[in-house]
């Protein structure tokens, strides 16, 4: 028979965990908020700068920039990592991971030299355990990245790639899709490809900032570029490019509390429904405890009389 | 009197967005002034001071390179960080440029990183 001490200690165990569980899920709740607000006045930015490139291709400035060109060999390639620096977010670290060591060995096959930087204590310490060298490590963002410290390592990574100390930079990250989809994703950050295809997908999210401007769009504006087109075409890539690397880390803030918010949610569920089922199993021993010593003092009346 | 809608955006967010009469920014090779109905514009941001004139107040601040681009309804700018100019520590700006004219510029890229650097932090100094 189930001990019926300690059940109801085991009970009152879960009952705790689950007040935790709970506490955390509505931190993340109220973090998760925080960083989509972040992320969305973040979003001004974005639009505007591609709002700059747009005029500037429409404007017959040919686009070209180092960070545009892709190398004909790529000798070596670094891979960024972007993981969360707490646990109990689910399988929020382990799919950017495991995603990343796929990827890591389809460049092995093909790049002798590759190197990966990793922000987040839990990348950092997976990887070590696996034994992979890392080339940088980040342990400062959590979930609001600072654009001062994310531009820097924008600026290494472009130093790096125009100085051709590195051919290519992948990013593996947890995308933001909507509130209940995000996905880990590896995309190519060097050479930027696809500074038009991301015009093309901010438009028809345009904010409050860009969307008094249809009214107006139809007439053409002959915009004055000072000092000169190509001038600003040098300054508006990197910019565009932090911009991007920002954005990332952004995401990844936001996707990993949404992580946090799903995994504690339901760890708060299971702690119910254990509780419900130990409480039933308690009962049930209580309940036989009490006719057994009936049983007992009906036999010993009887063996009495 | 027409006045000018300003908005300055920072990469993590909108900083201000105001109605002004006038507003003069640090371009790459020289300050320009912009009043109400200029024509549109994209010109690149140096490291400087922004003035923003409304009615009888000025207000200036501290802009990080970026772009200024004048559209029919309002001029935008952006830039890295938008600072009060009296948060600037003068010392540390002193020893950044120490630190830039330091640099080894071997290629026409490091030589524009070198010149960034170096006219960052004098701007900084010369505020």
């Amino acid at each position: 028979m189930a001990n019926i001490r300690l059940l109801d200690k085991r009970r009152k165990s879960i009952k705790n965990i689950r007040k935790i569980t709970r506490t955390m899920e509505l931190i993340a709740t109220a973090r998760f908020k925080k960083a989509m607000d972040r992320a969305s006045a973040a979003s001004d930015y974005t639009n505007l700068i591609t709002a700059i490139v747009q005029d500037l291709a429409k404007s017959g400035t040919e686009v070209s920039h180092p960070l545009l060109q892709s190398r004909e060999t790529v000798k070596a390639a670094e891979m960024l990592l972007l993981t969360s620096n707490r646990g109990l977010c689910g399988g929020y670290d382990g799919s950017v991971l495991r995603l990343a060591l796929q990827r890591r060995n389809e460049i092995a096959a093909t790049i002798s030299d590759s190197s990966m930087s990793v922000s987040g204590k839990r990348g950092i310490s997976a990887l070590k355990f696996r034994g992979i060298p890392l080339e940088k490590t980040f342990t400062q963002f959590d979930d609001a990245p600072a654009f001062d410290e994310v531009a820097k390592i924008a600026d290494d990574l472009m130093e790096r790639f125009i100085t051709g100390k590195i051919d290519r930079v992948d990013v593996v990250y947890t995308k933001f899709m909507t509130v209940s989809k995000q996905v880990a994703v590896v995309e190519t950050l060097l050479p930027i490809s696809n500074l038009a295809i991301e015009a093309k997908k901010s438009k028809p999210n345009a904010t409050s900032l860009t969307a008094n401007e249809s009214t107006d769009s139809k007439l053409k504006d002959d915009y004055e570029f000072l000092p000169s087109a190509e001038s600003i075409l040098e300054e508006v890539v990197p910019a565009a490019f932090r911009a991007r690397v920002f954005k990332c880390f952004l995401d990844a803030a936001v996707s990993e509390q949404i992580a946090r918010m799903v995994a504690m949610k339901s760890a708060t569920e299971n702690a119910g429904d254990i509780i419900k089922q130990l409480s039933r199993t308690f009962n049930r021993a209580r309940q036989s405890k009490i006719t057994q010593e009936i049983m007992e003092i009906i036999g010993g009346v009887e063996a009495l009389g | 009197m027409a006045t000018i809608r300003c908005v300055v955006v920072t990469p993590e967010k909108t900083e201000l967005d105001v109605q002004a009469d006038s507003l003069t920014v640090p371009l790459y090779d020289g300050e320009i002034g912009i009043l109400p109905g200029r024509a549109p514009m994209v010109g690149r941001l140096g490291f400087g001071l922004m003035k923003v004139k409304q009615g009888a107040s000025e207000s200036s601040h501290y802009v990080d390179g970026g772009f200024v681009q004048v559209r029919r309804e309002a001029v935008y700018v952006l830039t890295d960080r938008m600072l009060k100019p009296d948060s600037i520590d003068k010392t540390h700006a002193a020893a950044d440029l120490e630190k830039a004219l330091a640099l080894v510029a071997s290629s026409p890229e490091t030589f524009a990183m070198k010149d960034r650097a170096v006219s960052q932090a004098r701007a900084k100094i010369r505020l």
